[in-house]
């Protein structure tokens, strides 16, 4: 029933030309992220760079205090650890895995090799940067004006669009952590949707019931958001605009 | 040999009026390049550089100026997502393969930068491999900006943040004395008039500034910094790291030129 793990899972590593996609392949190595784990604590050094195929990982700003707030999620559409090309020394956010699954990972200084040769890995990696700054800004500007039921229907939303099933392995602590508000906030928006029929909730699972339904009820922030990665990130646009 | 250091010495005095630093770090021989496509222009406070969605047709150097990352929602509701003063430039989406703003660019500060046309600008960025460097550095101090802006929006009051956002107007402009309306300030803080009115009492009636009709007057410096949540300091240690970096970087290049 599974299908089988491939590296072309993640959009960005599918996008590749058939030349660039084989060199990376031999190095690209497979591993699964378990819910809750740290791919990065804030301020340390990346060995690796991780591109989910089937799993969401939440970046997440630690203030000093010890509390956080999720400033961006990547799933299937994108990378974990751009500081790494972008040539900053530590990342700034704790990345966590929010919803289990598989990711490929690529050794940091192969990475940045690969950035630095300026072909379409680059080219993917920049665009890829610019959606994630406007996911980030959004996500911003969505914390500071939104209730926190339209901010998990964003939440949902984004993270289905970049997982390849229609369920989340999550807990509802992880989700009150990743959206900065208090547990019992989370677990009555989380109620409400489910007595509506948008969701199931059961056991650490989230299966979504009626996207078009939770699509009427989120605020424009995942359109804005939605809009973007599709401009950026469609493999059509990436290719085109490459060879005009 | 003589010649050669005769030319860097005026080398190093001309480059010492360069006021961006993004544009100072870049090896000479490159911003001589860059200077043909640079024009010096004044931005006025209110000006608006970008909308959402618009084409982007020039990038921005800031000098003395000041620019305003703003996310608009719901039509009218607005945040700061970033500020871009000499360390930086106006214009990021060109960097990143993509030629429409996603945000408001909205001048904050009056005062000096150097602006290029886009074509200008992607031909060049092509060319040097030194400017491309320092760019992608300063997209990773203004990502840690951005991040950081969105917690602090989570979790501190708007009188923290307001007295943090006028420390950081004041680093940027070096005045104690500058112009904002009550919805200026909304719009930089994500919050109502009458919430900027109630924080700006607080710290006024804390003699920390003076503030009547849109002129504010920086009173007491340490005590607005006490005041003022701890992301001022966090973000005042990266953009001083990232002012440290493009030093040391420059030092390491004339040592090998």
């Amino acid at each position: 029933m599974l299908a089988p793990h491939t590296p072309k899972q993640n959009h960005l590593l599918a996008a590749l030309p058939a030349a660039d996609y084989e060199r990376l392949l031999s190095h690209l190595e497979l591993v699964p992220l378990e819910l809750g784990w740290a791919l990065y604590e804030s301020g340390s050094q990346q060995g690796y760079v991780y591109f989910p195929t089937a799993s969401i990982v939440s970046l997440l700003y630690v203030m000093h205090d010890g509390s956080s707030a999720e400033i961006a999620i990547v799933g299937n559409e994108g990378v974990v650890g751009i500081a790494l090309f972008m040539g900053g020394e530590t990342t700034p956010s704790r990345a966590v895995v929010q919803s289990a699954g598989y990711a490929f990972r690529l050794k940091g200084s192969l990475l940045k090799g690969e950035f630095e040769r300026g072909g379409p890995l680059q080219y993917l990696l920049l665009r890829y940067t610019q959606a994630l700054i406007t996911q980030m800004a959004q996500t911003a500007v969505c914390n500071r004006h939104h209730t926190v039921e339209q901010q998990l229907c964003r939440w949902l939303l984004l993270s289905l669009d970049r997982l390849p099933s229609s369920e989340l392995t999550m807990t509802q602590e992880l989700i009150a952590n990743m959206l900065g508000v208090r547990r019992e906030g989370v677990t009555e928006a989380a109620g409400k949707l489910q007595a509506a029929g948008l969701i199931h909730y059961s056991r650490g699972k989230i299966t979504v019931l009626d996207r078009p339904k939770l699509e009427a009820r989120v605020c424009e922030c995942y359109a804005v958001v939605k809009r973007e990665s599709d401009r950026l990130l469609s493999r059509k646009t990436a290719i085109v605009d490459q060879l005009s | 040999m003589r010649q050669s250091n005769r030319e860097s010495a005026g080398h190093v005095a001309r480059r010492a009026s360069i006021e961006n630093s993004l544009l100072a770090a870049v090896p000479r021989k490159e911003y001589r390049r860059l200077l043909a496509g640079l024009e010096p222009v004044t931005l006025t406070f209110g000006e608006v550089l970008y909308e959402p969605g618009e084409t982007i047709r020039h990038v921005y150097f800031p000098g003395a100026s000041l620019v305003s990352l703003l996310t608009l929602v719901d039509g009218h509701l607005g945040l700061e997502v970033g500020l871009i003063g000499r360390e930086g430039m106006v214009g990021i989406p060109l960097v990143l393969g993509h030629n429409v703003s996603s945000v408001r660019a909205l001048v904050q500060g009056s005062g000096t930068a150097m602006r290029m046309a886009s074509a200008h600008f992607r031909k060049e960025f092509r060319l040097s491999l030194p400017l491309q460097q320092e760019l992608y550095r300063y997209i990773h101090t203004l990502m840690a900006q951005i991040s950081q802006t969105a917690a602090c929006n989570r979790f501190h009051v708007v009188e923290a943040r307001l007295a943090r956002w006028l420390l950081m107007t004041h680093d940027r402009v070096k005045s104690d004395q500058f112009r904002m309306t009550h919805e200026f300030l909304g719009h930089m803080l994500g919050v109502r008039r009458v919430g900027v009115t109630k924080a700006a009492q607080a710290l006024q009636k804390r003699k920390l500034i003076s503030y009547s009709r849109g002129d504010i007057i920086v009173l007491d410096h340490r005590g607005l910094e006490a005041a003022a949540c701890q992301c001022y300091e966090v973000v005042k240690d990266m953009h001083d790291g990232a002012q440290a970096g493009y030093a040391m970087r420059k030092m390491r290049i004339s040592a090998a030129a």
